[in-house]
This record gives C-alpha cells, structure tokens and sequence, in this order.
C-alpha cells in the first residue's frame, strides 16, 4: 500500500490531494479569482496561495481521516508554470517532507495531468490533448517518454479565452472559460475569425488580435452580440484542435482519446471531439471539472507512479523552474 | 524569533546585508536551509545569497550591486522564511530520525 500526498499550485489554483493505491481519499482546492477584466499577477496568485496553503493542507489529511505518519511520499509541482507560486508551494512540501522524514517526489505538472486522466477513465494508450489556461500539446506516448506531436507555437488555447473573457469583461467566478461556455450556448451568429493550424502545431494570438479589435469594432455598431462572439471562438478554437488531435491520431495509429487540463472541462469541445472520435472508430475519454482542472491529486497520482518505479528527488534538485517540457520526463513506470 | 540585521560597504562597491535566524535546535535550523536553498534567485545578475546553518542558528548573506535589488531579494527572503515557520509551527516537531 503507496499513499502519496500532492501539492499543485502552478496557475491560480491550489490543491493538496492524496491518493492511496489509485483512491483518492481527498482532494480540496481554492481558486484566486480576479475582477472582470483582469487576469492573475504572480506575486498576487503567490500570496493567495500562501494564505491558504497550510489551511488546504490541514484539510486534506482530516478529509481522508490520515496523520502525517501514514503518508509515504510527498509530491509537488516542480514545473512548469508561474514562478512565484511554484516556490511557495514547493517550501511547504519540502517542509513538511522533512518534517514528517518522507521523501519528495518533484513532478512534472502536464504528466500530472495526464497520469489523473489515464487513472480516472482508464484509457490504455490514448493520444492525449492537455489544452489549459498555460499549456496546450497534443502528446502520445512512445518508449518511456510522453512525446508531443503538436502544440501551441505561442499562446495555450486556455489563455486565448481567458484573455478574450477579460475585453468583454465577464466574470472570472468559476473561471473565465466556463462562462464563455455558457455565453456561447446563447450565441447565433458564426462570425469568421483566422483559422491557424499549422501542420502538426496552432497558433492563437493572431486569433486573440483579431478578435480584441473584432470585439470593439462590431460590438460598440451592433453588428453582433459578446455571446455571439463567444460562439464564433470556441467553434474556431476547437475545430483547430480537433483537427491537430485527429492528425496525431493518423501518425500513430491510435483508437483513443483523452482530453485533460482545465480547458477539457468544455462540452463543446468534447462533444466535437466526439463527433471526430465517431467517425474514426475511436473512443474519447475526458474527465470532470474535479481532475480537468489543476488539483493536488493528480500530482499524487504522478508522484505514485514515479516513487513505485524507484524514483526520489533529493532535496538539493527540487528547485522549481517555469519551464519543464513533458518530454523530458523519463517515463520510467510504463514499459 | 529574533534576528540581527546590518547593511555595510565593505568596500567592494556591493552592498552587504546579513541575517540571522535562531531556531529551537540545529536539525530545525537545517530543515529551514534545506526548504530555502534549492530555488534560484529569480533575478540573475546583480544579487546573491549564501544560506549557512551555524549551530542552531539560519544566517544568510545578501550581496548586491542596488539597493532596490536587495530589498526585493531581501523582502522576498522573509516571506518565504515566515511561510515556512509556519509550517513548521503547524506540523513540527520534526519525527525522530
């Protein structure tokens, strides 16, 4: 029996999990939610979580009914992600790892994502689409390293809408991207916007550009509704990844999807995926809104799998770094 | 928690700043330096630090080439330091090794 404790604090959510051989015995997170309009500065994001952090923490360990003793492994984000909260989060997990003399685990933040989604659905050897506010890769996995077949050639998908969310104003509570959701729901009128796959990879700030000045233009003389061009962006936005997914899926001859990060919570997205996935024979995986977006458990579920296959980091190596590509991870726990 | 502070001109041109931390017994103290060392400053030029345990006590050392560089470092430092106080106010004593 591993039980593994998780921290994650990367973006603007902070989570502690705990995972027991595949359970998840807890899982609680807070969110720093900005004001309509803007979006979330690191040193304030880091302060939030700061605030928090030990009160999460707490949490955790009641909410699965564990003392300190009975964890066997602390895990944390090593990267990537915003420089100022990893520190933060990282001090008390390697705090709390000497404190309770267990060893730490640093984890890559997108293999996190994709070790929850492949727990969760169980999904055997899907081509994984990580689309969230700071990442967006198409990625499969191929002898012991999860390869990224596409990706963004700027910015994440994720952060194309949160910032399109801020021009309009909407609210930040959930998150920008859930409202955008609902906004598009009630939208009617498709208005064209750059379409920018670029063979294997996509781009989003010329799409970003155009809409911000699309926005002033055709709201402020009628032309269109918020809603419709929420709309018009989502359909955009998830055409183009489906397009670069199902390419993916062509080179490695594969049946299954599964979709992760934040921006994966989407019904939209997932029901076009779908539609792609049917007329391929293959099957999509996706998870709720509990494991889509940033949580402590999947940091868990990624630190089990790595200190099952004999991996530690030590103490003087658990530097965090914004930067950390998913295939510099040896995947040493998958044949 | 009681610390010293000074901020001389060693004539080196670099501004200096010390800081000394004592906690209740040296594996503390080595625990506090352990949590606080990995990270890298986040400026690359222009500051650096040494984190030393002597006995039970913290001390780091600044050097720095601007006064607002060092504050920022500095400042930075104590929140980081407190946060892991914390911690370890909340889930201390350490085990017995």
């Amino acid at each position: 029996m591993t039980v593994v404790l998780g921290f994650e604090g990367s973006a603007n959510k902070i989570g502690v999990g705990i995972i027991r051989d595949g359970e998840v015995l807890s899982n609680p997170r807070r969110t720093y939610i900005t004001p309509p309009g803007q979006g979330f500065l690191p040193s304030d994001t880091a302060r939030h979580h700061r605030a928090v952090i030990l009160t999460v923490l707490k949490e955790a360990l009641e909410q699965a009914g564990l003392k300190p003793a009975d964890i066997d492994c602390v895990a944390y984000t090593k990267g990537p992600g915003m420089g100022a909260p990893l520190v933060t989060v990282a001090l008390v997990a390697r705090t709390v790892a000497q404190l309770w003399g267990k060893p730490l685990l640093g984890v890559n933040h997108c293999i996190g994502h994709i070790e929850m989604g492949r727990l969760i659905t169980n999904a055997n050897n899907p081509t994984v689409l990580y689309v969230s506010g700071g990442n967006t890769q198409v990625i499969a996995y191929s002898e012991r390293r999860y390869r990224i077949f596409g990706e963004t050639i700027d910015i994440a998908v994720g952060n194309c809408l949160d910032r399109f969310a801020r021009v309009i104003k909407i609210s930040n509570d959930p998150s920008p991207g859930y409202n955008i959701e609902q906004m598009a729901k009630k939208g009617s009128q498709y208005v064209e916007l750059p379409y920018t796959v670029k063979g294997m990879d996509v781009s989003f700030s010329g799409i970003l550009s155009y809409i911000e000045e699309a926005a002033h233009k055709m709201l402020s003389s009628g032309q269109c509704t918020a809603e419709d061009l929420c709309f018009s962006l989502q359909e955009t936005l998830f055409s183009m990844l489906v397009e670069i997914t199902e390419r993916a899926m062509a080179h490695c001859g594969s049946q299954e999807v599964l979709i992760v990060g934040g921006v994966g919570c989407n019904l939209r997205l997932q029901e076009m995926m779908g539609v792609m996935c049917k007329e391929r024979g293959a099957k999509l995986f996706a998870t709720d809104e509990r494991f889509c977006i940033d949580n402590g458990a999947m940091i868990a579920q990624a630190g089990w799998e790595m200190f099952r296959s004999g991996q530690v980091t030590e103490l003087e190596d658990s530097w965090i770094t914004q930067r950390y590509r998913t295939d510099e991870v040896e995947v040493t726990w998958r044949d | 928690m009681a610390a010293l502070e000074s901020e001389t001109n060693n004539g080196t041109g670099k501004l200096e700043f010390s800081l000394d931390v004592p906690f209740p017994s040296s594996r503390e103290a080595i625990i506090a330096l352990q949590s606080l060392s990995p990270d890298r400053e986040p400026r690359k030029g222009g500051i650096s630090k040494q984190l030393t345990v002597s006995g039970s006590t913290l001390s780091v050392r600044w050097s720095a080439d601007e006064a607002r560089i060092l504050r920022v470092s500095v400042n930075s430092f104590l929140d980081h330091l407190s946060l892991v106080l914390e911690t370890m106010e909340m889930f201390g004593p350490p085990v017995s090794q």
